[in-house]
Order: structure tokens, then C-alpha cells, then sequence
């Protein structure tokens, strides 16, 4: 399965224990899902890598080309998803690493390179001041004129105060990490409203940075590929704003149906 | 008579099947009790007819057959519902597992490479006594 010469990299890779995350109060832990992109993801891993001394995590979303080797050169810890669950899950699951590992904070971003990892430094030190428990980073004048138009519907549905919800660029903190690991995130498909929602609900304080961001390299939008998808997607995402209305407590109903799940 | 025939018939064959599906494991515990019960109905019915008719005055429906295709809609539906609320729990139970298991399966491969290195010091500090 593996060389040995990507396990000894691996070695290198995690001097910090489990005991040395919890008491460096600065470490984070870079969440990258991936699915098929073995010609971005090992650059977009070096550049986080000869900025930041952190762990990153590739989290392979099943894919069926080279992204769980390339990631594994590049330096990064990889997780292999069995079967393929889509970026919020993905993300989820790097998440579920990150806690279990004592990490006190999490940036994502995607694997095509249209994150920077100059970017990062701006949005985790926005969450370690404490301003705010999640970072968002917001590249708002990329958005098309259709994409605008069903932010605007979005955002008077949720009364979220977002402008870019689907930026993958985030940073969370603890609380944020513990909230979204749970069960009933589980069931989500997209990272952007969803996820958002259950935060605010949450009562956790959203904060949107400006970032720049480039044309995506390879691949494209996984929500923005064809009217049927977009329409699914706007349908699916209505029936979940519109599900998750009023001030009613979550938690509360889905401990109870989720009990003794892994 | 004939019709009653072919009900019944309908009835026995999908009973039959069913049970042939439960013993081959192709359905499992609950949900062979539900259509073993569809199929008894069906049996019941079909040799029965008059039940409906019998139903229908207590209930007040006009049309017998009205009844036997609401109640039987109205089963049906009810059946997808909880047939999609279960699927959703499998789905949130597959997802979690899979992610368990990654995560697990990276922290074994991490666990074996210091392992490894922990061996190659240890020949090292042998060889050099």
C-alpha cells in the first residue's frame, strides 16, 4: 500500500503529540477535501507547508487518481474515505481528526488552488483573537450576476449575514469543531448554508474576511455545473432553510434519534 | 367465482415469495413480518371479497372499492416514508463509519511508521555496543 519512504515522511510530519497540540495554544490544524485533484492538490499542500509550521490533512473524497499519493509527497497526513460523501463530509471528517488529535482550530480550503495559502494567516488569526469563532473568506466581486441574485434569495431565507456562503476558506474554532462533528451535521451535503445555520443557531459569531482568490485551476464549481444541479441545489437548500426556521432547539430532537450512532 | 380465484391466487403467490425471500436472507426480520401480513390480506381478501363491502357500510363509503384503494394508498405511502427515514439514518450511520474508519486507518498507518523508526534506533544503539 504504502512505501516506506512515505511512511518515514509521515514520521517527520507529526513531532507535535497529541499533549503538545492541547498546550500550544496557536496550533491548527489545514483541512483540504479533495476528490480527483492529483494535479493541484500537492502544490496547494507545499505552499501551506513552507508558510505555516502546521499539520495539514488531505482528506481523498474516493478518488480514483493519484490525490492520495501526490498529498502524501507533498507532506500531508492523508484520509482515505472509503466511498465517496461529498466536500462537506469530507470536511467533517478532517474535522472529527482534528478534535480527536487536540487541535484548537481548523482552516479549510479547496485543493484546486483558488485559496491561497497566503490567505490562511488572515483568517486564523481573526479566530485566535477571538474576534470571531468562525472566519469566513470572501471573495464577493467573483460572484456571476445568477449567483448574486440567489445569495440575495438565500440570505432573506436564512437572515444569515453572509455574503459569500459557499467560500470553502474557513477557519473554526474549538466550539465550532466540536458543533459540527457531531451526528446531525453528518447529514449535510453542502458546507455552505447548512453548515452556517447551524452555527448561527449555535450562537457562534460569523465573521466574513476579505480574501483574494484565483480562477480555479482545474475542475470546476461542484454545485455550479449544470441548471439540473443548480436547481436540485436551490430546491434542497430552500427545503432546509425553510426546515430550520424558527427559534426550536435541534440539539435536543436529534440526540435522541441519533443515539448509539458511531 | 373466477375473480375470486385469481386473488387468491395473486394472494398465495406472493405470500410464497416472500417466504422464499426470507429464507434465502434477502429480507430481513421486520420488514418479511410486513409483507407476509400484506400477503395474508391479500389471501383473505381474495377469497373474501365481501370483507370490503362489509367495511365499506360500517365506514359509510358508498363505493366499496374507494376504500380498498385508500387504505391501501394510504398503507403504501406510509411505507415509503418510513422506508426514506431509514435509509436517511443509514446514510448518516455510513457516512460516520466511513470517516471513523479513515481516520483510524491514518493513525495506524502513523502508529506503524513509529514503530518502524523506534526498531531502526534500536538496531542502531545495539550495533553500537
Amino acid at each position: 500500500m504504502d512505501t516506506n519512504g512515505a511512511s518515514n515522511r509521515r514520521f517527520g510530519l507529526f513531532e507535535g503529540t497529541a499533549a503538545s497540540n492541547r498546550s500550544n495554544p496557536n496550533n491548527f490544524l489545514v483541512v483540504i477535501p479533495a476528490r480527483n485533484e492529483e494535479r493541484t492538490v500537492g502544490a496547494v499542500v507545499r505552499d501551506i507547508k513552507t508558510r505555516h509550521q502546521c499539520c495539514v490533512v488531505v482528506v481523498d473524497d474516493a478518488s480514483t487518481d493519484r490525490t492520495r499519493s501526490v498529498a502524501l509527497t507533498a507532506g500531508a497526513a492523508v484520509l482515505k474515505l472509503p466511498f465517496p460523501m461529498g466536500a462537506w463530509c469530507a470536511t467533517q471528517a478532517g474535522m472529527r481528526y482534528g478534535l480527536k488529535h487536540d487541535y484548537q482550530y481548523v482552516v479549510t480550503m479547496d485543493a484546486d488552488g483558488q485559496h491561497h495559502a497566503r490567505s490562511v494567516a488572515k483568517i486564523i488569526n481573526s479566530v485566535q483573537s477571538g474576534e470571531a469563532d468562525v472566519a469566513v473568506g470572501a471573495c464577493p466581486h467573483r460572484l456571476s450576476p445568477a449567483k448574486r441574485v440567489a445569495w440575495a434569495y438565500f440570505r432573506t431565507l436564512t437572515r444569515l449575514s453572509i455574503k459569500d456562503f459557499t467560500s470553502g476558506l474557513r477557519a473554526y474554532n474549538l466550539r465550532a469543531i466540536a458543533i459540527l462533528s457531531r451526528r446531525y451535521a453528518s447529514l449535510l451535503d453542502y458546507q455552505d448554508i447548512g453548515v452556517l445555520m447551524l452555527l448561527q443557531r449555535e450562537g457562534l459569531v460569523i465573521k466574513e474576511i476579505p480574501v483574494t482568490m484565483s480562477a480555479r485551476q482545474a475542475g470546476h464549481s461542484r454545485v455550479f455545473s449544470s441548471w439540473f444541479v443548480v436547481t436540485k441545489y436551490m430546491l434542497q437548500t430552500s427545503v432546509l432553510c425553510l426546515s430550520r426556521l424558527g427559534p426550536k432547539n435541534p440539539q435536543r430532537a436529534a440526540t435522541r434519534i441519533e443515539a448509539g450512532t458511531p | 367465482m373466477s375473480y375470486q380465484i385469481t386473488t387468491s391466487l395473486i394472494g398465495l403467490l406472493l405470500a410464497a415469495s416472500i417466504l422464499y425471500l426470507v429464507r434465502r436472507d434477502r429480507l430481513h426480520g421486520p420488514y418479511a413480518l410486513w409483507w407476509l401480513t400484506v400477503a395474508a390480506i391479500t389471501v383473505l381478501l381474495g377469497v373474501f371479497p365481501k370483507i370490503i363491502d362489509v367495511l365499506a357500510a360500517y365506514t359509510g363509503v358508498s363505493y366499496p372499492p374507494n376504500l380498498l384503494f385508500s387504505l391501501a394508498i394510504g398503507l403504501l405511502l406510509l411505507k415509503m416514508l418510513k422506508a426514506d427515514i431509514e435509509s436517511s439514518r443509514h446514510e448518516r450511520r455510513i457516512r460516520r463509519l466511513g470517516q471513523k474508519m479513515a481516520i483510524l486507518a491514518e493513525e495506524n498507518l502513523r502508529l506503524q511508521a513509529e514503530i518502524e523508526a523506534d526498531d531502526i534506533t534500536a538496531d542502531r544503539q545495539a550495533q553500537r555496543q
